[in-house]
Order: C-alpha cells, then sequence, then structure tokens
C-alpha cells in the first residue's frame, strides 16, 4: 500500500519525455543571468559590461543571510546589465553574457581535497551557499538557509522524488540516471546535520526509477525509499511529511519544526556535485514538452538560456502556440514571451497549443469537489464567494491564508470558476 | 513573436464540465423513462417531453427578459424537467407540468440568481407546490401496466399506492420483488427501485455522486422502519415495502443528492441524509401525508448552510477546535 495524504487528485500524467534520456544542451550565444532566482533577498552584480567571465563565476551576490549567490553558466564576456522581465513576470536585473564557446571553467574550481568524514557543519553551509543552491523543485528557498536552520532540529532527511506536477519528468530521469549524484548529495546533508534517517520519497508511477533507486541504495545505513500515491500535490512538503510520518506541520511552522528537512532530488544532486566537484550550480535538468513542441525532451539547461533558444533546439513548434508555462501545468508562470532565461526554480517549459483555450467561468454549484480535493482541507468554493463579495474577514474566517495555491479546486471546478485567482485576491487584501 | 496568452494556473482542467455532470445524470435517469413508459404507456414520455420543453423554455425566457446569458448548454433545466415528470403520475393533465416548470424555473431558481443560487430543490418546491394546489390530480394513479396512449383520453382506474396500505400499518398485496423491480402504481420516475439504485452506482462510480447522501438516508429510512414496523407485521417486510415505495429511492439518488442544495463536506453530507431519512419516515408514519419524501428534502434544504458552516473541515495544520 502506497502512503498518501487527504485530498488531493490525479489529473491526466501526460509524462511523454518518461522514456527520453537526459541530453546536454549546447550552450546558447547569450545567456541572462538573473539576479534573483531563489526566494529571499535579490543579489547584486559584481561584475560590470566588458568584464570576462569564466564558467562558474559568481556574477552576483545578496545582503543577508536568506539569499543565495548567482554564477555564470558560460564563460565569456558581460555585454550587458539590464532589467528585463522575468520567469516571473516582473523586471529583474540581469547579467547578459555573450558566449565565447571556451566554456573555461574558474581556475579556483578544483574537486575537494578534504573526505566527507573529515567535513565540518560550517564547511559544508559554506559550500552549499558558495554553489549558489536553491530547491529546484521549483520553490527556490536557499538550500544553504534550509539546512543551517535545521541544525539541531532535525532528526530526518527526506529527498522529494515526487514530481507529481503532470508532464514534468526531469526528476525521475535523474534519478535513473544519476542515481549516485543523489545519493551521494542525501549523505553530505546527513553528515552536515549529524541525521540518522532519509527517506527517498518516489511516486508509485515511477517503478523503473523505485528499482534503480532502491538497488543503489541497497543497505546504505538510515537510508530508506518510501513509495507514495500518485496523488498531486504529493510533492508539497507539508503533505508528503503526512503521507510518510502522519505528521501535520502547524500552520505557520516549518518542517524543521517537526524535525524534518525535505530537499528536491535534483537539488540532492547539486550539493554532491558542489562538495565533491566544487561546481556551482550553473545548469539544471529539465522537460521541454507539451502539445506544441516537435521534440519534448529532458534537457541539461545553462542557467540563463532563453526559453527561445530552448525551444528551437527541440525543433520548434507545431501548430500555433497559445501559451508557454515555466513550471508544471498546476502552478506554474505563463510567460508573455519567449525571451525569459532559465533560473534555478525552472523545472519545465511547456509549451501550450489552441486546444487548451482556457473555457469561461459559469456559476458556482455548490458540487463539493473542490472540498473534497484541497490538501489544506479548505472550503475553497466559501473562500472564492467570499472574496467575490470583498468579505476578506469571512476569507479569513474560513482560513483562507493557509492556501497554497496548489490549484486542485480550480482543476476540478464543473464552473470553471477561477477559484484560486479569488483566493489570491483575498490573500493579498489580507496581508496588506 | 506576439504576446503570448497569460492567465493564472492552474493551465490545465478536468473535463467534466457542469454540461458533462448533468448529461450523466440524464443518462442514469434514462433508464427509469423507459421503465416509467413501459409501466405506464407512452404519456409518460409525452409528460416528460412537455415537462422538459416547458422548464428549458421558461428558464431561457427569464434569462432573456433579464438580459442574462441564456445558461441552456449546462442541461440543468433538462435534468429538473425530467426530475419534475419523474414526480407526477402517468395521468396527470399535461398543463400541471408546465405550471409545475414555471414555479421551478422561474419562482424557485431564476428569482433568486439561477444555476447554484437557489435554495431549495427547484423541483421538490414545485412538487410541493403543485400539491397543495391540484391535490387530487397529483394523486391520481394509474394501475402498473394499464398503459396510457400517449395522447389519448385517460380512463384508466385510479389505484392506490402501497404508501396508502403501509399509512394503514398493513403490508401491501405485492410482493417484495414487484416493489424492488417497480411493478406498482406510482409517480413515473420514482417506481424501479432496481433501476435507481442501478443509476445510483452510475452516478458513484463516475464520481458525480458521493455515497454519503443515499447511503445515510436509505439507511434511516431502513432502520427506523424496521424499528417501528406495526404490530402484527413482519419488520423485514415492512421495511423493504417502506423502502421500495414511494419516493426513498428516487429521492435518496436523485433529488437529495441535489448540489446546489445540498452539503459540501462529507460529514454535513451524513447528517444531511440522516435528516432527510428521518423527517421521511416521521412524516409517514405521523403527518397527514402518506408520502415524506419531498418535504424531508425541502425541510432539510434549509439547513444546508448550516450544515456546511458547522462542518467545516479542520484546516490542515490547524490545532483541533482552536479558531484560526
Amino acid at each position: 500500500m502506497s502512503l498518501t495524504f487527504k485530498g488531493g487528485l490525479h489529473p491526466e500524467e501526460n509524462k511523454i519525455t518518461a522514456k527520453s534520456p537526459i541530453e546536454v544542451m549546447p550552450e546558447p550565444a547569450t545567456v541572462a543571468i538573473a539576479m534573483s532566482q531563489h526566494i529571499g533577498a535579490p543579489c547584486i552584480p559584481t561584475v560590470k559590461k566588458g568584464d570576462y567571465v569564466y564558467k562558474g563565476q559568481t556574477v552576483g551576490e545578496g545582503q543577508g543571510g536568506l539569499t543565495c549567490p548567482v554564477h555564470s553558466s558560460i564563460s565569456g564576456t558581460v555585454i550587458g546589465i539590464e532589467d528585463r522581465v522575468g520567469a516571473f513576470g516582473q523586471k529583474v536585473t540581469h547579467v547578459v553574457i555573450e558566449n565565447d564557446f571556451k566554456s573555461e571553467l574558474l581556475p579556483e574550481i578544483k574537486p575537494n581535497s578534504k573526505s566527507l568524514e573529515e567535513s565540518t557543519f560550517d564547511e559544508i553551509v559554506e559550500i552549499i551557499k558558495s554553489a549558489g543552491i536553491a530547491g529546484l523543485g521549483g520553490a527556490t528557498f536557499p538550500t544553504h538557509f534550509k539546512v543551517a536552520s535545521a541544525k539541531g532540529k532535525g532528526e530526518k532527511l527526506i529527498i522529494n522524488c515526487c514530481e507529481c506536477e503532470p508532464y514534468i519528468t526531469a526528476n525521475h530521469r535523474l534519478m535513473l540516471e544519476k542515481p549516485e549524484d543523489i545519493i551521494n548529495g542525501v549523505k553530505v546533508v546527513m553528515k552536515a546535520l549529524d541525521l540518522k534517517a532519509c527517506h527517498i520519497a518516489i511516486e508509485d508511477n515511477k517503478k523503473d526509477a523505485i528499482k534503480v533507486m532502491q538497488e543503489k541504495v541497497g543497505n546504505e545505513n538510515g537510508i530508506d525509499i518510501k513509495v507514495l500515491k500518485t496523488k498531486y500535490p504529493q510533492g508539497d512538503e507539508r503533505q508528503l511529511i503526512y503521507a510518510i510520518d502522519k505528521i501535520e506541520i502547524p500552520t505557520g511552522k516549518l518542517p524543521a519544526d517537526v524535525g524534518r528537512i525535505v530537499l528536491n532530488a535534483e537539488t540532492s544532486a547539486a550539493i554532491w556535485r558542489a562538495f565533491h566537484d566544487g561546481i556551482p550550480l550553473v545548469d539544471r535538468v529539465m522537460t521541454v514538452t507539451g502539445d506544441c513542441v516537435a521534440q519534448p525532451k529532458n534537457l541539461i539547461v545553462p542557467l540563463g538560456t532563453s526559453i527561445s533558444d530552448i525551444i528551437s533546439y527541440c525543433g520548434g513548434y507545431t501548430g500555433e502556440i497559445e501559451k508557454i508555462i515555466s513550471g508544471g501545468p498546476m502552478m506554474g508562470m505563463a510567460q508573455w514571451d519567449e525571451t525569459a532565461p532559465v533560473i534555478k526554480g525552472t523545472a519545465s517549459i511547456l509549451c501550450f497549443g489552441k486546444k487548451n483555450k482556457t473555457q469561461p467561468s459559469e456559476n458556482c454549484i455548490h458540487c463539493g469537489k473542490c472540498v473534497g480535493s484541497c490538501p489544506m482541507h479548505l472550503m475553497p468554493l466559501y473562500l472564492a464567494s467570499f472574496a467575490k463579495q470583498g468579505d476578506w474577514e469571512s476569507c479569513r474566517e474560513f482560513d483562507v491564508l493557509s492556501c497554497v495555491e496548489c490549484g486542485c479546486c480550480t482543476y476540478q471546478c464543473p464552473g470553471n470558476v477561477p477559484i484560486v485567482q479569488y483566493i489570491r485576491t483575498a490573500k493579498g487584501k489580507l496581508r496588506k | 513573436m506576439g504576446l503570448l496568452k497569460v492567465s493564472a494556473s492552474p493551465h490545465i482542467r478536468h473535463e467534466d464540465t457542469t454540461r458533462v455532470l448533468m448529461s450523466d445524470v440524464i443518462l442514469a435517469m434514462i433508464p427509469l423513462l423507459i421503465w416509467g413508459a413501459y409501466v405506464f404507456g407512452l404519456r409518460v414520455l409525452t409528460i416528460t417531453a412537455v415537462s422538459i420543453v416547458s422548464c428549458v423554455v421558461f428558464e431561457a425566457l427569464f434569462n432573456l427578459i433579464l438580459k442574462k446569458k441564456i445558461p441552456v448548454g449546462d442541461l440543468s433545466a433538462v435534468v429538473s424537467g425530467m426530475l419534475l415528470a419523474f414526480n407526477l403520475p402517468a395521468t396527470i393533465p399535461l398543463w400541471i407540468p408546465v405550471i409545475g416548470a414555471f414555479f421551478a424555473m422561474v419562482v424557485v431558481k431564476g428569482l433568486f440568481g439561477g444555476l447554484g443560487k437557489n435554495f431549495m430543490n427547484p423541483v421538490l418546491a414545485a412538487r410541493a407546490f403543485l400539491f397543495g394546489s391540484w391535490p387530487s390530480h397529483m394523486t391520481t394513479y394509474s394501475a402498473p401496466l394499464e398503459r396510457l396512449s400517449a395522447f389519448g383520453k385517460i380512463d384508466a382506474v385510479s389505484s392506490a399506492t402501497t404508501l396508502t396500505e403501509l399509512k394503514n400499518g398493513a403490508l401491501p398485496s405485492e410482493d417484495i420483488f414487484d416493489l424492488f423491480i417497480g411493478n406498482m402504481a406510482g409517480c413515473i420516475g420514482e417506481v424501479s427501485a432496481m433501476l435507481i439504485l442501478a443509476g445510483g452506482i452510475y452516478l458513484l462510480v463516475r464520481k458525480v455522486i458521493t455515497w454519503q447522501i443515499p447511503v445515510a438516508f436509505i439507511a434511516t429510512v431502513a432502520l427506523l422502519t424496521f424499528a417501528f414496523a406495526p404490530d402484527g407485521v413482519s419488520n423485514l417486510s415492512f421495511m423493504m415495502a417502506e423502502l421500495f415505495s414511494g419516493g426513498v429511492m428516487l429521492g435518496a439518488v436523485f433529488m437529495a443528492t441535489d448540489y446546489v442544495t445540498s452539503p459540501v463536506t462529507a460529514k454535513g453530507r451524513l447528517i444531511y441524509g440522516i435528516g432527510c431519512g428521518a423527517l421521511t419516515v416521521f412524516i409517514r408514519f405521523f403527518g397527514g401525508y402518506p408520502e415524506g419524501v419531498s418535504f424531508a428534502i425541502l425541510i432539510m434544504n434549509l439547513f444546508v448552510w448550516y450544515l456546511d458552516r458547522a462542518t467545516k473541515p479542520r484546516k490542515f495544520g490547524g490545532i483541533r477546535n482552536a479558531k484560526a
């Protein structure tokens, strides 16, 4: 019996790229490195126009604890520091670099001479921090901060390999092709926090990955595989911790408060690369898919590559493009155009054609499907109705602030009511 | 390249729109219509057609006059039309469903804001209205298998329903199997418990309805009628006769599960179903009418907002019984 949580739903998986091996995309002619690719303070460029940068060189750094440096993903010349519309639809400063196609790695980058056993907590956190690692599942929470704040509180590590969003297969392929990187990353974090246990959580639609990971983990001390029922949003860390340990994170608390630290599979692999090879986060695995792209692929893409470069590498569009989404179909961001560059949180680029046209919204028929599918156990129909009337206090009373905007309610709604939109409005009003 | 379509997540939708759900309900009711026509004659089809057309036309006209979007596409008026016909005896004059349709679609549904806004089940409210206004028309039943022609004069002998016999504390003359398959006098769509249950299972499998309301409703009626069967009558036979007679099955599966007028939480639905069942038995035992299903559901309709509120789920991560 697979582990699960209450609520949620199972949209059509559409994992068309599940069998496509990860390809390394050739470096593009230019990259635009966004100064804000993580939750927290944005970075300030540390290079200026005309500078030569190596691959892996820091090009932006932020102030304070909750931030994360960014690095150049290619070697070449800085040709501009520009404000552009980023993947989240807001203006962000980008360092634009022209490729010299030499792929020259920063000379300081070399494999770690220290073994894991000799490394201390502080050293490991510093490695993660200077490598610029942020949650690669899409939330982009700075990983060094997560690890550091779990010190003394963390009991168990959970590696999130659920990939519950439809279409995306990046983690799936990573588990099949680079399972050692994930497991070694686990060991680094376990050593840093002196953890005795780690669960690698995989949904039961990825049988091949479960098998591979099981073999690779073998009799490794304290690490085991947890098989979860395929259901969205299983990859939400609250639902993940609940499914495995039956613990609810109290409202307003973090996983660390219940002794858990949850990392995405690719984040774990990035930690290993940073620890072992000294390579900062300069590229990521992503899925390029949808009904409107010629060759759906899983790719390793240098950060800062524009969506248009990626799509031309995948053979361009088939048919008329309606929507490009950065991220999954349930929570991803629709893009204005194809200029936005890939950032650390971009797990997929979805290209949807005309048949995904949005239907007009009708009346709520009070069917209650949204109540049954809400993983936070809210009553979305009433939240939407209160928000429609501008009754923000009733929204608060019905726990609107606990909404995680997973979109289950809106996905299910037979009347096509934009429930999450109403909820976002209410949350915005209440937070003012 | 021009600008792309930007919209808020989620970017995909489940294929079951209101229209699809209503089509499923219609599909689940078609066997009942066919059975009704088999038992009571082709007149059943005429009544149903009049009722459906009236419901659709009244809803369209109402929205036309108010300059609102005409929502015929959602098929809910078709469902209402079918259900209204199912709640009438086959001998009913054809103008009655027209008036019923007006009351359901305009007074109960339209004036309160249309689909999703009415607080009472439009069909049952219309039935109650017709019942109060033309009681003799509403209770003249033809005998089973004495089929009425589609448009001809009604000369069938009126027949008592099993409910009247049950009300008098006696078991009906029909055997339980006939009651189960629907070989008895009654309203057009309510006689065949078997086909109603089959329709209910279809709706459950298609996830159009959830199990709580029908199961709680039927189980409550079963429990109470078994426990309080009159003296000298087999408890089990009495219970079965009560379950398979009148509107319990149609009410529990197709009427009480109306989305708009039933609660949205699992707990709320259970309480609602129990309430419907208990009130049905109460009215059947102590009320002035032999049948209590429609009034039971209408009364429970009034509690829906309260039940929703009272059974608000504890939010994930919320401390038990604490206000956020």
